[in-house]
């Protein structure tokens, strides 16, 4: 496997060792780009900062507490409300967020005085929320104020509230990847075991590493519902203070984002031994697998058969629809960290696409080895890119649409290639069986959109025809298609509703008579 | 069959299984390198056992979830490798044990990944 160093980045020939190309018979043990290393000075990283990590994509989608940066305001604006990270209690962690608004003198003279007044100020203003989160920032951290002391300090005034602390200051870790790696640690060190939620199944599970993107959680929520399966956590997506201080209670934690949240699965089952088993929740096969397995964990594998079965009726024929129109496009499959290898093979087994590049801002060598693994042969691997190894690797690659977050994404859109967002989602949910389907129509949306044939036009320099009219994207996607495609009755495109989560919101679930503990 | 042309056969086979494993499990990728030779062990030990019709250890949670891993590979493994079915248990034994070799070269010792070998989760 060659190392790849882009021409732009001839300057900083340290970059070399972070790019792979997949080449042919090559394994593993051939070739790995370096990962979660400290950004090269010179290279512009697109990486977010430790505490980034910690609270943007971990902590705030716990839903029921009040979520304090401890430092100036402008690390709370940029971590907020830009994730659709939703919630069955009206969205309150995405509404709201909390600051100290820490300025100068506060960090000439200390801001603990500060800090305390902001907690109780903050738990008076929504007196109905009983937890917080307080996270460190890079000037609470500098000026060495005592976050812990000032919350215990609180929670004997306020015997009624509880306060979890994340010191994960941005510095904390080359990128977002560290403070992932201190609020699990931090979690299970502070909170885990404070609290006994009411098991209401004999089989219980903590889901892990799922943000509830749109909905996700939801959506798996309900198979597990369906299955007879408590789910007594979800670490953090959708997930409640008291029941994520439950998890040591689970019979099994599902783990799904293994690179945000695989340690504290690992802690779990080096302190509690409860075992980890690593799911995907997306594309039709790997879902019905991993819903199997837990089936068959539990001894109840007779029930996710079911649910497999009745999804892939109702949604295959949508998914096969899509598939037809999008075999042999060409991806540029670039998220933040575990949906490189969650997406790498099945959107090329189950949507025809082809993944022409990989790349990952904050993942670890492991992801790497995960994503080229499953990515096929001529693929382009890059660890943390900058942002003209990005325009580079498009120019080289040609790719027909990319997967990515919203900064590259839009510089995406400026060459003309179509984006879709891997970490926020369209219009998701993009997880389970119908969410796959939609998942596929927002890319056949975006590569076969209208407006984008325009935007290949130069009006500067390009002849504008006038002798065209109206296009749709069905004129677009169907034009090369055989009839027999065109036409095939047992396809069609998506029928689900607009909000798939309406009708999973106050949905009642079978009552199963108690079978023998299988664990 | 001749003795090179039968390890032309068993490598190919081998390196079907990897690709499998590569392309649809996710077990193998645990972040330590003792983990990973735990998991390999624990996977696939069970899914040689069911190949081979052997009793399988679930007495314990963590063996279980092993277990079910091994199952859902064992299934997928006969579906998709239509030559297993015509393998001696003999044969299946000693095709899964240089699986596992495989697999631990390509995840552990041969791995290239640097983290393996950090003490700490
Ligand atoms: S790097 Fe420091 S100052 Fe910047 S957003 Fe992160 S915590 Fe705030």
């Amino acid at each position: 496997m060659p190392y790849h160093l882009f021409k732009c980045s001839e300057c900083i020939p340290e970059r070399e060792k972070h790019a792979v190309i997949k080449g042919p018979g090559e394994t593993l043990a051939d070739a790995l780009p370096l990962g979660y290393l400290n950004t090269i000075p010179g290279t512009i990283s697109e990486r977010g900062c430790a505490y980034c990590g910690a609270k943007h994509v971990i902590g705030t989608p716990m839903k029921d507490v009040i979520h304090l940066s401890h430092g100036p305001v402008g690390c709370t604006y940029d971590t907020w409300q830009t994730k659709r990270y939703i919630s069955d209690n009206d969205n309150f962690q995405l509404k709201y967020t909390f600051a100290t608004d820490m300025k100068e003198k506060h960090i000439v003279f200390g801001a603990e005085k500060l800090l305390k007044q902001t907690i109780i100020d903050s738990f008076k203003a929504v007196p109905h929320i009983k937890h917080m989160t307080i996270y460190q920032t890079c000037a609470s951290a500098l000026i060495g104020d005592d976050i812990n002391a000032i919350a215990q300090e609180v929670m004997e005034e306020m015997p009624d509230v509880d306060i979890f602390v994340c010191n994960s200051p941005g510095f904390g870790g080359p990128s977002q990847s560290g403070g992932h790696h201190k609020i699990n640690i931090a979690w299970i060190n502070q909170k885990v075991g404070t609290f006994e939620p009411e098991i209401t199944s004999d089989y219980v599970i903590n889901y892990v590493g799922e943000y509830n993107i749109q909905g996700d959680q939801e959506v798996m929520q309900d198979y597990f519902k369906r299955m007879g399966i408590q789910v007594l956590s979800t670490f953090t997506g959708n997930g409640s203070y008291d029941g994520l201080r439950g998890m040591h209670l689970a019979h099994l934690n599902v783990l799904e984002c293994a690179r945000s949240a695989e340690y504290i699965c690992n802690e779990l089952r080096q302190r509690y031994g409860t075992p980890r088993l690593d799911i995907d929740g997306f594309g039709f096969e790997p879902l019905g697998t991993s819903l199997r397995k837990i089936g068959l964990f539990f001894g109840i594998e007779d029930r996710a058969q079911a649910i497999i079965e009745e999804e892939t009726a109702r949604w295959k024929p949508e998914l096969d629809w899509y598939r037809a129109r999008l075999t042999g496009k060409k991806v540029c499959l670039w998220p933040g960290g575990s949906k490189l290898w969650h997406w790498a093979h099945v959107i090329h087994d189950e949507m025809g696409v082809d993944v022409v590049s990989v790349y990952t801002k904050f993942g670890h060598q492991g992801d790497m080895e995960k994503g080229i693994a499953r990515c096929e042969e001529g693929a382009l691997a890059i660890d943390d890119p900058n942002e003209l190894e990005g325009l580079e690797a498009l120019d080289m690659l040609q790719p027909d649409i990319i997967f990515t977050g919203k900064r590259p994404g839009e510089v995406a859109k400026k060459v003309r290639v179509p984006y879709l967002n891997a970490h926020a989602y369209h219009n998701g949910p993009w997880k389970g069986f119908e969410g796959w389907v939609r998942f596929a129509r927002d890319i056949y949306n975006a590569i076969y959109s209208p407006i984008h044939e325009l935007s290949k036009l130069d009006i500067s320099k390009d002849e504008i025809p006038t002798d065209k009219g109206f296009v749709t994207r069905r004129m677009l996607s169907d034009a090369n298609l055989p009839d027999k495609v065109r036409n095939d009755p047992n396809m069609r495109p998506y029928t689900g509703k607009y909000d798939s989560l309406v009708d999973l919101r106050g949905k009642t679930y079978p009552t199963f008579e108690p079978q023998p503990v299988a664990v | 069959m001749g003795d090179a042309m039968r390890d032309d056969v068993m490598k190919d086979r081998t390196e079907q299984l990897v690709d499998y494993i590569m392309k649809k499990c996710l077990w193998q990728f645990h972040s330590r390198a003792w983990d990973r030779t735990r998991q390999n062990e624990g996977i696939l030990t069970r899914t040689r056992q069911l190949l081979c019709g052997e009793p399988v250890d679930i007495s314990t949670p963590e063996a279980r979830c092993y277990w079910v891993d091994a199952v859902c590979m064992a299934d997928a493994f006969r579906a998709r490798y239509a030559w297993l079915a015509d393998m001696s248990r003999d044969e299946i034994a000693e095709l899964m044990q240089g699986l596992h070799e495989r697999i631990e070269f390509l995840t552990v010792t041969g791995s290239l990944n640097l983290e393996l070998t950090d003490q700490k989760y």
